[in-house]
Order: structure tokens, then sequence, then C-alpha cells
């Protein structure tokens, strides 16, 4: 199974790196560079280091991730598709090559923006792999699902219509009593200054039934759903993980496990109606 | 090998496989026939994984496991920045020939299908014949239990038909399992064991070949001109006799009928030219079961 997998993954690297979607990844990897680390001007800023070449990592493996799918979607793979005894099997081959490909582009970077960069500290190099690499590890998962390869039906709708509603549920969690109530009441001005004082009212009865409604246990929710990612940035702002922090990157690491074995399913389910 | 039980597969309204129920036996070469949009490639697709059915099962058959399969798609399309041997290397990888068995395993099925001098070529740069035969190097290449060729000599010229004909004998020969589908009755008929006809996602017909080509004898009487004259007076003689030109058909209880079918033709001034008894052809079952 692993030689299947080592072969499938050496294949899609080589195959979308060699591309003009991988030198244009690899273009837009050296302008992020040139942009926000010129060697001229200097990065002395160790936390900024982290964030942004993070966030760069995320968005390279999250672009990758679409190249390497849009490529393994093709109907000249039949033949290999054919040849595994699982589908999932292929599906962790493009897994795999999407993060390689991401964390090449964000290495290079990485790599070049410590020319007059900052100094890395032992415990900021400690610090950095389970971080980064958890959050691409993520982002793989996401653009997964982005995909046609791995959507089947309304899957991509649905997850990313609730991820949508858990990222504004989670910039409510900072006063989950109050914020909805205090949405609502701003919507019954509006109404009421544009004369629907029917709606408006409508606004101000669910205002009053928001205080007391499981709502603010959902922005609760949605704050814990979001914990790791605080956790994370709290960590890299104070240059080093609390116990807790610490295990952010591994429930980080949780969520793209879910997240794959959902992607598997479908993947393994569905119709591969690939294109030319 | 493997089973189809009731099998369905529908593409929103429009239903390609209704109800299927059929075998794929062991060591046998099935030849697919239908029209254009009869349900083949489904079929083949179906059984490669590549597409899940509607309702029903298909599955190995009691006595086996799930085969390995090799598979010729209808549309050839590699990997065109690739050689031919790599392309061939991986494939082979994927079906866990080792490191050191893999270069002659992929000389090995160049050689099956003529195209070791491609070796080293691109595959981009490889014409459409030699396509053909990657597509089949590819599927025989790690030994698969069951091949499934969709199409396996379209668009060829008549001598590359030949050679594919020559290569799919020799599989036979050797005992594989092949299901192939193809709209080349003489293909059919020269290499496949076993027949099956599909149309409009329903299964007309499957039997072993054999039995297939010794199904209804009939007698054909051919005389020196057009029988226009006496069709109508031959056909009253039976149901069961037709006539053809300056030929007539007895079938079934007519061919019984043979002596007074004669005497009718010479009293009418036919000279009688040959009597022969026949086989049904392939093209008679494919066009009775196609009606």
């Amino acid at each position: 199974m692993i030689q299947r997998i080592l072969i499938l993954t050496g294949y899609f690297v080589k195959n979308v790196f060699f591309s003009l979607t991988g030198l244009i990844l690899l273009i837009l990897s050296l302008a992020f560079w040139a942009i926000l680390f010129p060697p001229g001007q200097g990065t002395p800023d160790i936390e900024n280091y982290i964030i942004l070449i993070g966030a760069l990592g995320a968005a390279a493996t999250f672009m990758t991730t679409l190249a390497t799918c849009a490529r393994a979607a093709r109907m000249e793979h039949y033949p290999m598709l054919v040849r595994l005894p699982s589908r999932v099997e292929y599906l962790t081959a493009v897994f795999l090559s999407s993060l390689v490909l991401g964390l090449f582009m964000q290495l290079l970077v990485a790599g070049l923006a410590l020319i007059r960069g900052p100094e890395l500290s032992v415990s900021h190099l400690l610090m950095i792999p389970p971080i980064w690499l958890s959050i691409d590890l993520l982002a793989v998962i996401l653009a997964m699902h982005a995909t046609d390869l791995v959507t089947a039906g309304w899957s991509r709708v649905i997850l990313f219509g609730l991820l949508a509603l858990a990222l504004v549920l989670n910039s409510a969690s900072s006063s989950p009593e109050s914020w909805f109530p205090e949405r609502l009441d701003d919507l019954a001005e509006l109404f009421s200054r544009v004369n629907l004082m029917w709606f408006s009212d409508l606004a101000y009865s669910a205002s009053s039934w928001a205080y007391d409604s499981p709502l603010s246990g959902l922005t609760r929710f949605a704050g814990i759903l979001f914990w790791p990612f605080r956790a994370m940035t709290d960590a890299v702002l104070a240059g080093g993980f609390t116990p807790s922090q610490a295990l952010a990157p591994a429930v980080v690491m949780l969520y793209g496990a879910i997240l794959f074995l959902i992607a598997a399913t479908l993947f393994a389910g569905k119709d591969l109606e690939f294109l030319e | 090998m493997i089973e189809f039980s009731q099998v369905s597969k529908k593409y929103y309204s429009l239903t390609a496989l209704q109800d299927i129920n059929l075998t794929i036996p062991r060591g046998e070469v099935v030849g697919l026939l239908g029209p254009n949009g009869a349900g083949k490639t489904t079929l083949i697709k179906l059984i490669a994984g590549i597409i899940n059915p509607t309702s029903g099962e298909v599955r190995a058959t009691s006595e086996g496991t799930w085969p390995s399969i090799g598979y010729k798609p209808e549309r050839l399309i590699f990997p065109g920045n690739l050689i031919t041997s790599q392309y061939l290397g991986m494939i082979a990888g994927l079906c866990n020939v080792g490191r050191e068995q893999k270069d002659n395993a992929v000389l090995e099925s160049l050689a099956r299908v003529n195209l070791l001098a491609a070796a080293n070529k691109q595959i981009k740069t490889l014409s459409k014949g030699m396509r053909q035969r990657l597509g089949l190097a590819q599927a025989i290449i790690g030994d698969p239990d069951l091949l499934l060729l969709d199409e396996p000599s379209s668009g060829l010229d008549p001598e590359g038909q030949d050679e594919i004909q020559t290569f799919l004998e020799e599989l036979r020969i050797a005992g594989k399992t092949i299901l192939m589908s193809t709209h080349q009755l003489p293909e059919v008929t020269k290499v496949c064991t076993y027949l099956i006809i599909l149309k409009d996602g329903k299964v007309l017909y499957q039997n072993p070949m054999a039995e297939a080509l010794t199904l209804r004898p009939h007698v054909a009487i051919q005389v020196d001109r057009p029988l226009d004259g006496a069709k109508q007076l031959l056909m009253m003689v039976h149901n069961d006799i037709t006539v053809d030109g300056n030929e007539v058909i007895l079938r079934d209880e007519a061919i019984g009928m043979r002596r007074q079918v004669l005497s009718i033709l010479i009293n009418q001034g036919f000279d009688i030219v040959r009597v022969e008894q026949r086989r049904v052809t392939l093209a008679e079952i494919y066009a009775e079961a196609i009606q």
C-alpha cells in the first residue's frame, strides 16, 4: 500500500510542479516574499515571521491542493485508479502531494525571509513545525472538500456553509449573551427608520427572545471550536506554548483527521466521472 | 468470476442499465455487443469500480475473491509528458511488481503488443495505433486476473485490427479472463468464447459462443435466378420458409419439408445450384437480438 501511495504521490508532485500552475504558484510565493519580507528592509519581528509564513503556508497548500485535485480528476488516471485495491489510497496520494508542494513553497519563502530577517531561537524552532504543519494539513483537507474530486452532491455547500456559520458564531463568542440581541436591535432600528414597523416589531421580539435563547450556547460552542487557532496565535505572540496551548496543534490535526475521514467516505462512494 | 445481481445504473433521469443479471465466467473471453448507448461502457466502468450501481450488486462469484483488474478505456488519454516505459513502470509499481522485476515486466508488456520501438519515446509523440497498443500494454502489465477492454481495436486500420485480434487470441489461449466491448463482429467471432448482447440497458442475450453459433440450424437452397415469381407459393408451404433473392431458407420445422420445396422449385423451372445445411451467424444473432 505504501509503495502505491508513494508512487502516486511522486507522480502528482512532478505533474503539478513541472506545469504552468506550478510555475504560477512558485511565482506567487516569491512575490509574497518580495512584498512582505523585502530583503532590503529586513524583518526583525519573529511573531510576524511565524504568523505571515504560516498564513502563506495555508494559502499555498490550499492552492496546490486545488491544482493537484484538478489534475487527479482527469480521465488519463482511470487505468491507475483501477489498479488500486482502495480508492482511499488515491486520495491519500493526492493529499500527500498537495501537502509536499505547499510545504515546499512555504519553506522556500521561510528560508528566503531569513535573509536579513529575524534570528530564530531554539524555542521558536521547536514551536514552528507543529503550528505550520497542522494549519497546512487542515488547509489541504478543506481545499479537497472544495474540489470536484471529493465533493458529492451538496457536500461542499454544506461543509463551507457550516464553516461560515461557525465563523459568524465565533465572532459573537466574545459576548455570547448580547451579540445576537444587539444585532437584532440594530436590525429593528433599521426597519423602523424606513417605516417598516411590522418588521421592526418582529426584530425587537426576536431580540428579546435571543437574550434567553440557546444561541448563546451555540456561540460559546463556536468559540471552543476555534480555540486552537486563538491559542496558537497567543502562543506565538507570547513566545512559547503554555501546557494547554501546546494541545492546540493536535486539536487542529484532529479536525483535519475528521475532515479527511469525511472526504474519504465521500470519495469512496461517488461516481468518478473524470474529465479530459 | 464476477456476477451482476439486479444491477441498475441511472444518470439523473437516464437509465443506463436496468435490472441486469449476468455472470462473467472465469477463463472466458466475453464479447460485449450492443448498439451505441446500450450500456456497454457503463457495465465495464461498474466492474472497474469507477462508478457505483444505483441499485443491485456487482460482486465476485461464490468461488472466488474480487479479481485484480487491468483496464483499457474507450478513450485513450495518457499523461503525455511521460516516457512510455516510465508510464508502464509506474503502472507496474501500482500492481505491486517488485523493483527488480519492473523493467522485465515493462519490456515484456511492450513486446507483447509490438511496441518495443516506442519504449523510450514520449507518449505524446505516439501515433493513434501505438497509443491503442500502449493502452493494451498498460492493461496487461502485472498479469491482472481480469482484463476490461473497451473497444480495443476502434479507430485502427485493418492491419492494426488484425494485430489486436492476434494479440487477443494469444491471451485467450493463455486462459485469461477478458471482457471486451466492441462493434466488430468478426473480431468477436474470432476471439470471444462467450457472448453478451445489450440494448437500452438490458441484457438481451448471454450464452457461450459455441452454443450461440450452433443454435438454429437451417437449410439454404440456392437456385439459378431470383425467386420473386415463386415467393408466394413457397411461403404458403410453411411459415418458417423465407425467400431472399435466389435463396430459400428453411428453418426449424420447415427443414423437414425440403423435398416438397425442391419439387416445387423444379416444377417451376428453377435449376438447383446448391443445397446446404447452415448454422446461425453472429450477425444474425445480433440483428435478431437488437430488433
